[in-house]
């Protein structure tokens, strides 16, 4: 045979465009689409500090402290990042807002995060989980840095997608947009935008 | 090698809603026509399409590295000196490539003739990996065609095995999809090998080309400011390293499909290289760059190509055959190689075209365009075919 043998055509069907979810800025909310997500959910625990962390879950105080520790490091790298504390604490409350040193922007604190099952020794990070201030239908609701929502607080677990589980992509402040592009935007003046595009 | 007409399946536009194969038909005209098929017999497949296309890749391959270690040639090549250390070292580390396409005129009989290599942004992915291998399912399915027929496309199992290989080469990283705005067949394109690579377990997300953003340290990120440290980009790098974030190339982080190396295959100056390297291999045409026509004593009618250009844009021919129109387009300030005339095929009314896949180095399957004109542009229509 010298074709595909076997393609999956419910995969290939394509769903009605997804509305697009409420974003804000820098943190977009996705817990909608990662309901459809067919991978089984993780049971997690959200613990608020080293201590909580050392009386509510199976990990010992030294673990504890490494996971707090790679929290914070997670938090520095993925939390959202507001271009004032305004908008900052808009979403995340009055006070829940800090600017890292001698960077030109605000992050959020946060207020827990997130230990996996232990029973399950795949290797995960220790992600902080953020609780979402702002007025709405996510209001008060804990998420993870990338909008991952994970519920409200205040469970003994929660069961999320193992994504949730895995580090975030970094977040950077963008200064410029706009530095690709410009040849095709030149070239496409000609044939009156008739070209199907810039592939070959 | 026989151009079939067949009926068209009842309602396959409506499938094509269905499945989001949205470009099917593109300003008024046909662009995918499925009421006629090509039919090949296994050893025009294999020994036609198949061996030939392999070879040509390792020749290519030969031709990067001669190039990467060779500044004259880097020049005739108009690639910008600024990026020279950007495209060694990407080639130096063996960054992985995903896709290509060769484009050649053969008739069934006698030797394929390489007209060119798509190896930076080949497009028809979905058409022909996914939309005429279920034409095929469908036309068996409802008993119109045997249930023996088959067809050489296994281009999306490849792809999605090739994506699984990547993930092992730079595992957690997300894949940054591309491409520019307002091309639908650009937007399909990508869409298609973002479901390849989530079929393969890739995390992926999307962002145009236009809205990459850069941040102080000169990382790349996209409309939610993340960082991107992988990307696919259906975008000319020829392009690219002439825009204003090329100053940022090879300094930030990032694994790029197809990697920079393809600059140099993706380029007509491929063309000369390979007819010099390989010279009188029955699967090229005598090419020659424009100071060296004198090489070229005894060739009667040459095809005029820019270095640089897509979709069978401004090619022109001198000589013998100096009265067919020659295809205008945006192309051709860097200059033009010439390569010895071989028309395409003629079947009926159509002249036909045939591109091979390749995933990384292995040949995947064809796709055929036709046209009223010897030159394929991009409305040229796309048709199946079936091996029987």
């Amino acid at each position: 045979m010298k074709r595909s043998q076997y393609i999956d055509l419910d995969k290939m069907r394509k769903a009605k465009p997804k509305t697009l979810s409420f974003r804000p800025l820098t943190l977009a909310i996705a817990s909608i689409t990662l309901a459809a997500c067919s991978q089984p959910d993780e049971e997690v625990k959200i613990v608020a500090s080293v201590d909580d962390c050392k009386a509510n879950t199976s990990l010992t105080l030294e673990q504890c402290e490494v996971a707090y520790k790679q929290a914070l490091e997670e938090a520095v790298r993925t939390g959202p990042r507001y271009g004032s504390q305004r908008q900052c604490e808009e979403d995340f409350g009055y006070d829940q807002c800090v600017r890292p040193q001698s960077s030109g922007f605000f992050m959020p604190m946060f207020t827990g995060f997130m230990i996996g099952n232990m029973l399950s020794n795949r290797s995960y990070t220790y992600n902080p989980v953020y609780q979402y201030r702002n007025s709405g239908s996510y209001r008060n609701r804990l998420m993870t840095a990338d909008g991952t929502v994970v519920g409200m607080p205040g469970k003994r677990s929660y069961h999320v997608p193992p994504s949730t589980l895995k580090p975030k992509p970094k977040v950077t402040r963008t200064v410029s947009r706009g530095g690709f592009g410009s040849v095709a935007s030149a070239k496409s003046s000609w044939g009156g935008g008739k070209s199907k595009g810039w592939g070959g | 090698m026989l151009r079939i007409p067949i009926a068209e399946r009842p309602q396959w536009q409506q499938k094509a809603e269905e499945f989001g194969f949205e470009f099917h038909t593109m300003y008024g005209e046909i662009y995918w026509d499925e009421t006629a098929y090509y039919q090949f017999t296994l050893e025009q497949i294999e020994k036609g399409i198949e061996e030939p296309t392999e070879d040509i890749h390792q020749m290519c391959l030969a031709v990067v590295e001669k190039v990467v270690n060779d500044e004259a040639l880097m020049r005739r090549f108009c690639l910008p000196e600024a990026q020279w250390d950007f495209i060694r070292q990407s080639w130096r580390n063996g960054d992985p490539s995903l896709y290509s396409r060769l484009d050649f005129a053969y008739s069934g009989n006698g030797d394929a003739k390489l007209y060119e290599n798509n190896a930076d942004t080949p497009t028809s992915v979905y058409e022909t990996g996914f939309w005429q291998w279920l034409w095929l399912q469908d036309n068996v399915d409802t008993g119109k065609l045997p249930a023996h027929t088959d067809q050489f496309n296994c281009l999306q199992e490849k792809l999605v095995n090739r994506f699984k290989e990547i993930k092992y080469l730079t595992p957690d990283r997300i894949l940054h999809f591309s491409c520019c705005k307002d091309t639908p067949e650009d937007r399909g394109t990508v869409q298609y090998l973002e479901d390849c690579a989530n079929e393969a377990g890739i995390n992926t997300d999307f962002v145009y080309i236009d809205d990459i953003g850069r941040d102080e340290h000169g990382n790349f990120s996209d409309m939610d400011d993340h960082v991107i440290n992988s990307m696919f980009k259906l975008y000319p790098w020829e392009f690219m390293m002439q825009e204003t974030f090329s100053e940022s190339l090879g300094k930030n982080n990032i694994r790029w499909l197809e990697p920079p190396w393809k600059s140099i295959l993706s380029n007509k100056a491929l063309l000369p290289m390979l007819w010099k390297m390989f010279p009188n291999h029955p699967n090229l045409l005598p090419a020659f760059f424009e100071d060296e026509l004198h090489l070229a004593s005894g060739v009667d009618s040459m095809v005029k190509k820019p270095i640089f250009s897509r979709e069978g844009s401004n090619i022109s021919f001198i000589g013998k055959n100096a009265d067919i129109e020659a295809s205008s387009g945006p192309y051709g300030e860097e200059g033009f190689i010439y390569q010895a005339t071989h028309m395409l095929p003629k079947f009926g009314d159509s002249y036909t075209l045939i591109g091979s896949w390749l995933v990384d180095n292995q040949a995947a399957g064809i796709s055929i365009r036709e046209d009223r004109n010897p030159i394929t542009q991009d409305m040229s229509r796309f048709l199946p075919h079936v091996i029987v």
